[in-house]
């Protein structure tokens, strides 16, 4: 029995091969699978055999009967002949494939960087655990300025004696520092930009946070003036907002620049009428930033009498909050799943 | 900083048509920060003035009563009210529908009980002016009906609000002369002279009055005069409304004159009891005798805030022979503070030294509205103008007052004044573009500078309230211009430079390379987790945490240490997203620190170095099945290192990290170099962590990853073969402890001719024995010419005879 029906399997798939056009493929399926056809003829035995063969025999005639059902259906499809699969439904969803996801400020981050190389500034990185010297100090802000109460600073404990003391050595408050290592390490002239993490001694809460991501300019070169600050911070908005924004520049006090200023730009919530957003003035504070003050270029080794400088800061976590709508700045260090699956 | 309108309004005309809105902006865009305008106006919006012409009684309620009021309208208004102190004739405040009380009351037109009324009379506690629910307000005098009662109680003031952050630099703008001076300037106005008449401290009295400045540095100026006859009692309105406007509380006239004086003139003063500050014997002789001098270790003082503080030499003490009086330029002492008894008093106007200021108040935490303009760095000339004036305020309010004493003046200062000199052709450069010349001159002499034409420069002097520390360079003068010019009138212009192609930080491309790859197959999420860690877990998780970088100053005491590395923090992002996840797997790119001494210098001269600090690359998943997870992270990493054209090989580890599971632990090499580490953290550890669920982390420095990647030779592309490769596969059982990648690289050695060895299927089952498993694999064959079948099968075989000889290998058939 399993031998005439292997042997039939054989046949029936070397004339298959064979046939050349679609007449003869159904004389073949007639001949092979028709209701009177060969395999139905060896098939209609099995019934009368006895319990154990008729159920090996039986599987063996199926697995038979479909795999030249199959080959067959190939073969009618080959010559012009329509699948038999019922309607499909092409509103259906396709196999799920899982994608991974980049952190908010990664994005924004990513962006500017990009809009800033094309203006052909470096990208630049500096450490996190910064001396007391370039965070402040090499910045115009010697000890006791009045500026150091402007920096809720993250001291380091010395690791001497008892521990208690504290080093010179603090969780850096800004990314200017790099402004300095910059300038010594490349000299004038120069354009880069430093994103990075930066840290402030505050207790946290929806709208504040110890640790946000900052994205640090300084341009160096010979008669750079404020037009040209302006002018490159207007640019720089262009890229970020990819449309016109209103701005209004005021004086802003930091002791690094000189003169310093801040860049504030309409609130988009309120078009400028005032709401919490703003805190109702209409505006929100986006860039400040200024021209290098000379003491801060002679820290860096270039000589202000030759070469003169701007220098902006712009809050990466600010951006990314306005971008996406975030109210909430904790979400970013969070690790919350259900918050960074969506970016 | 709080700016009462009012005040300002004392020292320059405010045109009518500049509206408090524009004055604000105009401040914000010149000078300083304005952070809010408040109006005590709107505080009385649609209440007015009325007087009481009848009251009835209200029909339907004993305890109310109608009254008819005169609001200066032409109909008069009923008003149902619940007070029993009104009767006619009565000036009263009346609410209008529409008025929103301080307290929070909204007044609508009613019907109470049937009768209609029209509004609201009101009681001081409803208008905020205090507690009293007693009754109607009653008016004094005979207001004009229908004037809106904040005009009447002359609340009509305007309250800015200034941002304290943009005044650090200008000590001249902690007051509210200060600010009037650029509001002038902005304004194009006149500043009224602020110069009260010295005649005014002329003496009848007999007090010898005497300062000892021990350490002029540390006080360039000390001034002081007593004054006698002095009634202690409350302050004129006029002084508490501006007192109150400006954010002070009144306290009595002595008080509040100095701090009236302090809020006008930028000059903190300070008045103390005369008859509290005698030394002993001295009393009797009418001699006074101050010293200003640093204090003495562990020396005390009681402040005015009733807090006993301890000092320390550094600090500077105004002091009789006997003991400590005040902490000068932070706060008084408890011992000389004005009293109702108080008759006589020493006024004390001098200027402290901006640091030992800070440092003192820092140390003692005592931040006063005195310390916080002295550490801004006072102009000492102004000690004099501002004891004048209180001077001149005490005796208006104390017309008794008599000066007692003579005046001490102490002084040894000098101001750097300049002049300056402002290249008029740099000035344009600086700008990026020409100011008329005749515009700069008129910006700085209006506010106050002294200029001096030359030919191509400006000679300018700087004013003394400029000249303490805020104003001392060219730059200095290109802010003031540019300030007051206005930045929004510049023209911007596009900078003049060489273009050149930015140098490539490599480092950050291969950063942003590897986080698009992780994000990518690998289905990763990436998170920012804190530098810090919490001391507990580093010791729950056996970590040395006096091996870490530690702040002095944390905010929490669960985020007191530096991360040394990244899967501590990581291990809590599983154990946070556990309920909600069933499988989590997440990467960081992150800095972490080492207290020993690094790679990057500490400062520009000395070279010594700050603490170990570099970048890591940490891979996380939390799931179910560890040795599922042992794989996959696996292969996330193989993916990762592929794409970067890097082999990895993974290692057993000499030394484990103190987390791990001790079978599920391995480290990671890569160009023959060890990078990092793959372990599961060990499950009865991540239960103690709150973990439900096994947890695989895979860390590597990426500094290390970033040199592999420079040096490596990626993208060289291989040439196609020409000749066949033949294929055959091989599979044998081996003791299970044999490591795959020892078997893997014999067989890859064994002959040049094998050129890749691939492994398709691993067993470990009963069928082979507990210790055995079987590992099959495809290998290739290929050499320079076609190869034949027996010369495959002749090196198969030998390939064969070594692993038995090495491995014990036993080749399996198929």
């Amino acid at each position: 029995m399993e031998e005439k029906l292997r042997q039939l399997k054989d046949k029936a798939l070397r004339e298959l091969e064979r046939v050349s056009d679609l007449n003869s493929f159904r004389d073949l399926e007639i001949k092979y699978l028709g209701r009177k056809g060969e395999l139905a003829e060896i098939l209609k035995s099995i019934p009368s055999l006895n319990g154990e063969e008729k159920k090996i025999f039986g599987a063996l005639g199926n697995e038979i009967k479909n795999e030249l059902a199959k080959k067959f259906e190939e073969k009618r499809i080959f010559f012009g002949g329509k699948r038999e699969r019922g309607f499909i439904d092409i509103t259906l969803p396709g196999e799920k494939i899982e994608g991974g996801h980049l952190h908010p400020i990664t994005l924004v981050q990513n962006d500017l960087e990009n809009i800033f190389t094309s203006m052909g500034f470096m990208i630049l990185d500096g450490p996190e655990l910064e001396s007391d010297y370039y965070n402040f100090e090499a910045l115009n802000i010697p000890p006791y300025h009045p500026a150091r109460d402007m920096q809720d600073t993250f001291y380091i404990a010395r690791t001497d004696a008892d521990g208690t003391g504290v080093s010179d050595l603090v969780l850096r408050t800004h990314t200017s520092p790099v402004q300095i290592r910059a300038m010594q390490k490349y000299g004038a002239p120069f354009r880069g930009v430093v994103p990075g993490r930066v840290f402030r001694s505050e207790n946290i809460d929806a709208s504040h946070e110890h640790t946000f991501y900052q994205m640090e300019g300084l341009m160096v070169d010979k008669d750079i003036s404020i037009d040209n600050l302006i002018f490159t911070l207007k640019q720089l908005l262009n890229g970020i907002f990819k449309r016109a924004v209103d701005t209004r520049i005021r004086p802003g006090y930091f002791p690094f620049v000189e003169p310093g200023i801040e860049l504030d730009i309409k609130c988009a919530l309120c078009g400028g009428a005032g709401c919490p957003a703003c805190k109702h003035s209409g505006w929100l504070e986006l860039l400040p930033a200024g021209m290098v003050h000379p003491n801060v270029l002679r820290a860096g080794g270039i000589d202000p009498d030759i070469y003169s400088g701007f220098a902006f800061g712009l809050g990466l976590t600010r951006l990314a909050m306005m971008k996406y709508g975030i109210e909430d700045i904790r979400l970013f260090n969070g690790g919350d799943l259900r918050f960074l699956k969506q970016f | 900083m709080q700016l009462s309108l009012n005040w300002l309004k004392d020292f320059v005309d405010i045109p009518k048509k500049i509206t408090p809105e524009k004055l604000g902006l105009l401040l914000t865009t010149h000078t300083v920060e304005v952070e809010s305008i408040m109006k005590q106006a709107d505080k009385y919006k649609n209440v007015v003035v009325g007087k009481i012409l009848k009251v009835e009684k209200h029909p339907n309620a004993d305890r109310l009563q109608i009254a008819t009021v005169d609001i200066g309208e032409k109909e008069k208004r009923q008003i149902v009210c619940g007070a029993p102190n009104i009767a006619p004739r009565q000036f009263v405040p009346v609410a209008l529908p529409g008025a929103n009380l301080p307290n929070g009351t909204e007044i609508k037109e009613a019907e109470v009980r049937g009768v209609k009324s029209e509004g609201m009379l009101c009681a001081p506690d409803e208008l905020g002016l205090g507690v009293d629910h007693s009754g109607i307000l009653i008016l004094e005098g005979k207001p004009k009906l229908g004037k809106p009662l904040a005009d009447y109680l002359v609340l009509n003031d305007v309250i800015f609000e200034v941002d304290n952050k943009s005044i650090t630099h200008r000590p001249d703008l902690w007051s509210h002369y200060g600010m009037a001076r650029e509001i002038a300037v902005f304004l194009n106005h006149k500043l009224k002279e602020y110069k009260p008449d010295p005649k005014i401290l002329e003496s009848t009295g007999a007090v010898k009055l005497e300062a000892k400045v021990e350490n002029s540095d540390l006080c360039p100026r000390y001034m002081a005069v007593a004054l006698e006859n002095i009634k202690i009692e409350k302050s004129p309105k006029w002084i508490e409304d501006r007192l109150i406007a400006a954010g002070l509380r009144p306290i009595n006239n002595i008080v509040d004159v100095t701090n009236y004086v302090m809020l006008e003139s930028g000059q903190p003063l300070h008045a103390f009891d005369m008859a509290r500050i005698y030394a002993g014997k001295n009393a009797d002789l009418g001699r006074l005798r101050i010293i200003v001098r640093t204090a003495k270790k562990g020396q005390t003082i009681e402040t005015l805030d009733g807090r006993e503080r301890e000092l320390n030499e550094n600090m500077l003490l105004i002091a009789n022979e006997e003991k400590p009086l005040a902490v000068a330029g932070v706060m008084g002492g408890a011992s000389s503070e004005i009293n109702e008894e108080t008759k006589a008093v020493v006024l004390e106007s001098a200027n402290f030294n901006f640091i030992s200021v800070r440092k003192t108040a820092r140390e003692l935490d005592l931040r006063t509205d005195s310390s916080v303009r002295f550490e801004k760095a006072l102009d000492p000339n102004n000690c004099e103008t501002a004891l004048l004036r209180a001077v001149e305020l005490i005796k208006k309010l104390c017309p008794e007052a008599k000066v007692a004493s003579n005046l001490v003046d102490e002084k040894s200062f000098k101001l750097n004044q300049g002049p300056i000199v402002l290249d008029l052709k740099w000035l344009g450069k600086r700008l990026g573009e020409k100011i008329e010349t005749r515009k700069v001159i008129k910006i700085l002499s209006s506010l106050g500078f002294g200029v001096e034409k030359g030919e191509h420069e400006l000679r300018v002097t700087v004013p003394t309230w400029r000249a303490t520390r805020d104003i001392s360079i060219p730059e200095d003068l290109v802010e003031e211009v540019a300030r007051i010019y206005g930045f929004d009138n510049l023209r911007p212009s596009m900078p003049r430079v060489e273009i050149g192609a930015p140098i490539e930080n490599e480092e950050k491309i291969l950063e942003r390379k590897v986080k698009n790859i992780l994000v990518g197959a690998p289905a990763l999420t990436e998170v920012y987790n804190y530098s810090f860690v919490s001391e507990e877990q580093i010791k729950k998780m056996g970590f040395d945490a006096d091996n870490y970088v530690r702040l002095s100053n944390p905010i929490a005491s669960n985020q007191n240490l530096l991360r040394q590395n990244l899967a501590t923090n990581l291990i809590n992002n599983i154990r946070a997203n556990q309920a909600r996840f069933d499988s989590v797997g997440i990467f960081e790119i992150g800095s972490v620190f080492s207290p020993l001494s690094g790679d990057v210098n500490k400062d520009a001269v000395k070279r010594e170095m700050l603490p170990y600090q570099e970048k890591h690359l940490g891979v996380t998943l939390g799931g179910d099945s560890d040795l599922e997870l042992f794989g996959r992270l696996k292969g996330v990493l193989e993916y990762l290192f592929s794409f970067l054209k890097l082999d990895l090989e993974y290692k057993e580890l000499e030394i484990k990290p103190v987390w791990a599971d001790t079978e599920i632990c391995a480290g990671l090499v890569s160009g023959g170099k060890r990078i990092g580490a793959i372990a599961k953290l060990d499950f009865q550890l991540g239960k103690k962590l709150g973990l439900k669920k096994e947890v695989l982390l895979a860390e590597m420095s990426f500094k290390d990853l970033f040199a592999l990647v420079s040096a490596g030779v990626a993208g060289v592309y291989t040439p196609l073969e020409k000749y066949p490769i033949a294929s055959r596969d091989l599979a044998f059982v081996i003791n299970a402890k044999i490591w795959y990648s020892d078997i893997k690289k014999e067989i890859e050695n064994f002959s040049p001719i094998i050129k890749k060895v691939e492994l398709f299927d691993v067993y470990q089952g009963e069928k082979l024995g507990k210790d055995k498993k079987s590992l099959a694999f495809h290998v290739m064959y290929q050499t320079d010419r076609t190869l034949t079948a027996a010369e495959v099968d002749e090196i198969q075989n030998g390939l064969i005879k070594n692993l038995e000889e090495k491995f014990e290998a036993k080749i399996r058939d198929f």
